[in-house]
C-alpha cells in the first residue's frame, strides 16, 4: 500500500511540471477584441476590449511597423497597459505613410496571440478637433480670433494650417434664439449685432476635400454700449476708365474719413495683421463720402478695404471690411440674349457672353450666373430666374402671344456680389398651338388626297350628263366597223352622186371570143372579182375598164 | 409624358455638363496666367549663389506629377489646389533672413491666395454637384513631398541658402503644374 502511495506521489510530482503549464498557458489568454485607433489632431489613441472577464494582472502591449522596416517595434506609451486604452502620441510617425499596429494580452510570461490592426495612414484617419476661439466685443460687432485645431507645433495640420475654412454658429443668449451660420476667416468680425446683448457662438474647422471637424465649446460674450460715432456703412467700389471710385454711406456730417487696405491673405496666415493695413493716401482725411483711387494702386489679388470716421475728438470703429477683387471690378458686361419660338408653343432663350470690348471685360474668367427676367408684353407680369445654363426654354406659353426677356450677369460666388446692367430686352411671338397646327396639316393632306377623287367623280358626272342631254350622233361602234367599207359607206351615207362609168366599146369579135375564153378562165378572175365586190354591176365596169388592157394581157397570163 | 420628362432631364444634363466644361476652359486660362505671374515673381527674388550649391537636396517630387500620368479633370483640380496651398504655406513662413523684396513676396502670396480662393470655390461647387471619388494616394504623396521641404527649411533654420534651394524647387513645381493644367483642357 505504501509503495502504491509512494508511486502515485512520485508520478504526481513528476507529472506536475508538465501538467501545470498545460493548465495555465493557452487556455485563458485571448487576444483583445474590437481594437480601434482614434486620431484627433495630434492625439493618437488605441482602444480595445478585454476578451477575458475579470482576470487580474492582465496587461496589454502593442507594436508598430512602418513600410520600410520589416521589424515590429514597440509602441511607446502602449507597453504593459492595465486599462483598455493607451496613448501613443509621442511616436513621431510620418503621418502620410501607412503604419501597421498589433496588440496582445500578457500575464506574467504568458501571452495571447497578436491581434493585427488593419494598416492605415494617420493623416487619412485623423479627425479635426475643436479650434480655439478668442472673442472681443464691440458695439455692433464681435471680433473673433480663431487658432487652428491642434497644438501650435503639432504635426498633423502643420502644412494645412492656412488651408482651414471655419464655419461659425451664433445665436442670442435668449430662449427663442435663431442660429445663424456663416463662413468666417481666422481673424474676422461678425456684424449686424445689437449692442448690449449677449451672444453665444461655436466654431468648427473644415479642410477640403472632405474633413469636417468638431465644434469648439460654446463661448458667450456681451456686446458693448453703442458708440457715439457709428462706422461708415455700405462700402462699394466702382471701376471707371482708369480709376476706382470708393463710396460709402454716413449719417452724420462734419466728419473726416480715412481708408485702409490689406491683402486678404493675411487673414489666413497666423500672426497679427494689425501692422499690415496700409493707408490709402488718396482717401486720407476726406470730408465727402467718397474718394478716387488710381487703378494701378491694386495689382492682381484680393484686398480688404475699410473706412473709419473721425470728428476730431473721437474716432469710430472701423467699418465692415469690403472684399475687393480688382480683376472683377473692371467690368461685368451685360450678356447678349436671343430668343426663338419653337414649335410647341415655347420660347427658347440663348444667352451668350458679351463681345470683348476695349474695356477688357474680365467677367468671362469667373463663373457667372445669369438672372433672366421674362414677361408677357401686354400684362407685364414678370418671371425671374437665376440660371447657370446659357440655353433654356420657357415651355407652356400661350400661343400667338408676344413675350419679352432681358438678362444680366451675376457672379456665382456671392461674396463678390457683382452684377452687370440688364441687356436690352428682346421680344418674340410664340407660334400657333399644337392642336390647330395638326388640324392644318390634316386639312392639307385631306385636300391633296381628295383632288383626284373629286376630279374622277366630276368626270363621271360629265359623261353622264353628256350622254343624257347631248347624245353623240355617231352610230354604235359595232355598226361603225361593219360599215367601214368605202362602197357601202358611200351608199348609206352619201346621197348618190351619179357614178359615171367609163365605158369602152369593144367592136372587134376576135377580141370578143378571145375575151370569152379567158372569160371562163377569167371566171375565176371574175368570180374573184365578184367575191371581192358584192355588186355585180360594178365589177363589170371595172372589168371592162381593165378589160381592154386585160384582153391584151390575158393571153400572156394564160401562157403563164 | 415620360418621354418629355427624360428629354428635359437629358437636356439639363447636357447643358450643365457643357456649362461646367466652359468653366474648365476658363479656369485653365486663369490658372495659366496665375502660374506665369507666380513664376515671374519667383524669378524676381534674387537667389542663386554658388555658396548654396552644397545645400542642394533631392526632395523627391512624386512620380505621378513628373510622369505625365493622365488625371481626371476633378482630380487635376484637387492636385493643383493642393500645390497652390502648399506653396502658399511655405512662402508665408519666416522669410526675413532672405533679404528678399517684401513687396515681391507679398505680390507672390497675393497671387497664390487669389488663385487658391477661386479654386476652392470651384471645388466646393464640384463637391456639391457630383459625387466623384478620387484616389488619395497622389495627394498623400504630394503632402509628404512638401513636408520634406518644410522639414528641410526648419532643419536649416530658414537660412538664405535653404530658401534659395526651396525657391528653385518651387520653380520646378510650377513647370509640372503647367502640365497638370493641360488636363483641364480636354
Amino acid at each position: 500500500m505504501f509503495s502504491l502511495l509512494g508511486a502515485t506521489t512520485l508520478v504526481l510530482v513528476a507529472g506536475a511540471p508538465w501538467t501545470l503549464p498545460a493548465a495555465v498557458g493557452g487556455i485563458n489568454l485571448k487576444s483583445p477584441q474590437n481594437v480601434e485607433v482614434h486620431i484627433i489632431d495630434d492625439t493618437f489613441t488605441l482602444s480595445w476590449n478585454r476578451s477575458d472577464l475579470a482576470v487580474g494582472n492582465v496587461t496589454f502591449s502593442a507594436d508598430y511597423q512602418v513600410p520600410r522596416n520589416d521589424t515590429w517595434l514597440k509602441l511607446p506609451g502602449c507597453q504593459s497597459i492595465t486599462s483598455t486604452k493607451c496613448n501613443f502620441s509621442s511616436l513621431k510617425l510620418n503621418i502620410y505613410e501607412e503604419v501597421k499596429l498589433r496588440i496582445r494580452a500578457e500575464k506574467g510570461n504568458d501571452t495571447s496571440p497578436w491581434h493585427n490592426v488593419d494598416a492605415f495612414t494617420p493623416f487619412e484617419k485623423a479627425q479635426i478637433g475643436p479650434p480655439k476661439v478668442h472673442l472681443e466685443a464691440e458695439d455692433k460687432a464681435i471680433k473673433i480670433n480663431i487658432s487652428p485645431p491642434g497644438a501650435k507645433d503639432g504635426i498633423m495640420w502643420a502644412l494645412d494650417s492656412s488651408s482651414f475654412t471655419y464655419s461659425l454658429a451664433i445665436w442670442k443668449n435668449s430662449s427663442s434664439a435663431e442660429v445663424r451660420t456663416k463662413t468666417v476667416y481666422p481673424r474676422d468680425k461678425i456684424y449686424q449685432l445689437s449692442p448690449e446683448t449677449t451672444y453665444c457662438l461655436k466654431v468648427r474647422a473644415r479642410l477640403l476635400p472632405r474633413k469636417i471637424g468638431a465644434y469648439s465649446p460654446v463661448h458667450c460674450i456681451k456686446t458693448t454700449v453703442e458708440n457715439k460715432l457709428p462706422p461708415p456703412e455700405n462700402i462699394r467700389i466702382d471701376a471707371k476708365n482708369d480709376i476706382y471710385v470708393l463710396k460709402w454711406d454716413y449719417a452724420y456730417e462734419n466728419v473726416t474719413f480715412q481708408a485702409q487696405w490689406l491683402h486678404a491673405y493675411f487673414r489666413k496666415i497666423p500672426g497679427s495683421e494689425s501692422g499690415k493695413w496700409r493707408q490709402i493716401s488718396d482717401c486720407a482725411n476726406v470730408k465727402t463720402t467718397q474718394c478716387v483711387i488710381p487703378q494701378n494702386t491694386f495689382q492682381k489679388g484680393i484686398y480688404l478695404i475699410r473706412v473709419q470716421a473721425s470728428d476730431g475728438n473721437t474716432t469710430s470703429v472701423w467699418s465692415k471690411d469690403k472684399r475687393f477683387d480688382p480683376q472683377l471690378q473692371s467690368v461685368l458686361a451685360p450678356p447678349v440674349i436671343n430668343m426663338k419660338s419653337t414649335n410647341d408653343v415655347s420660347l427658347r432663350v440663348y444667352i451668350s457672353a458679351p463681345e470683348e470690348s476695349e474695356n477688357k471685360s474680365v467677367n468671362q474668367h469667373y463663373s457667372v450666373i445669369y438672372e433672366i427676367v421674362f414677361w408677357e408684353n401686354i400684362s407685364n407680369a414678370e418671371r425671374k430666374t437665376l440660371e447657370k445654363r446659357t440655353d433654356l426654354t420657357f415651355p407652356n406659353l400661350k400661343p400667338l402671344t408676344v413675350y419679352c426677356a432681358k438678362a444680366r450677369a451675376l457672379t456665382a460666388d456671392e461674396r463678390w456680389n457683382k452684377s452687370s446692367i440688364f441687356s436690352d430686352p428682346v421680344c418674340e411671338k410664340t407660334k400657333a398651338g399644337n392642336t390647330s397646327k395638326t388640324w392644318l396639316i390634316a386639312g392639307i393632306c385631306v385636300a391633296l388626297l381628295s383632288i383626284p377623287v373629286v376630279s374622277y367623280v366630276l368626270k363621271l358626272l360629265l359623261r353622264c350628263i353628256r350622254y343624257v342631254f347631248f347624245p353623240s350622233s355617231k352610230p354604235p361602234s359595232t355598226i361603225h366597223e361593219y360599215l367601214s367599207e368605202p362602197p357601202l359607206r358611200n351608199l348609206l351615207l352619201f346621197t348618190s352622186e351619179e357614178q359615171t362609168e367609163r365605158c369602152f366599146i369593144i367592136e372587134n369579135t376576135n377580141i370578143l371570143t378571145a375575151v370569152e375564153e379567158p372569160d371562163q378562165a377569167g371566171e375565176d378572175h371574175k368570180k374573184y372579182n365578184s367575191q371581192t365586190s358584192q355588186d355585180s354591176g360594178n365589177y363589170s365596169n371595172e372589168d371592162e375598164s381593165n378589160g381592154s388592157k386585160c384582153g391584151e394581157d390575158f393571153p400572156q397570163e394564160e401562157a403563164e | 409624358m415620360m418621354g418629355r420628362c427624360t428629354l428635359h432631364i437629358a437636356l439639363l444634363v447636357c447643358f450643365s455638363t457643357s456649362a461646367l466644361a466652359v468653366s474648365y476652359k476658363l479656369l485653365g486660362f486663369q490658372l495659366r496666367s496665375s502660374s506665369l505671374e507666380c513664376q515671374e515673381l519667383l524669378l524676381k527674388l534674387n537667389g542663386t549663389s554658388k555658396y548654396c550649391l552644397k545645400d542642394r537636396m533631392n526632395f523627391e517630387i512624386p512620380e505621378e506629377i513628373t510622369k505625365s500620368q493622365p488625371f481626371q479633370k476633378e482630380e487635376a483640380i484637387l492636385v493643383i489646389l493642393e500645390i497652390f496651398q502648399k506653396i502658399f504655406d511655405i512662402f508665408s513662413r519666416n522669410i526675413s533672413s532672405t533679404g528678399w523684396n517684401e513687396t515681391t513676396v507679398e505680390n507672390l502670396l497675393a497671387t497664390l491666395h487669389w488663385q487658391k480662393e477661386h479654386l476652392e470655390t470651384i471645388l466646393e461647387e464640384i463637391m456639391e454637384e457630383e459625387n466623384f471619388t478620387w484616389d488619395n494616394a497622389t495627394l498623400l504623396h504630394l503632402k509628404k513631398y512638401y513636408l520634406r521641404i518644410v522639414r528641410y527649411l526648419k532643419a536649416k533654420e530658414y537660412s538664405t541658402c535653404a530658401w534659395t534651394v526651396v525657391q528653385a524647387e518651387v520653380l520646378r513645381d510650377f513647370f509640372f503644374l503647367d502640365r497638370l493644367i493641360n488636363f483641364l483642357q480636354n
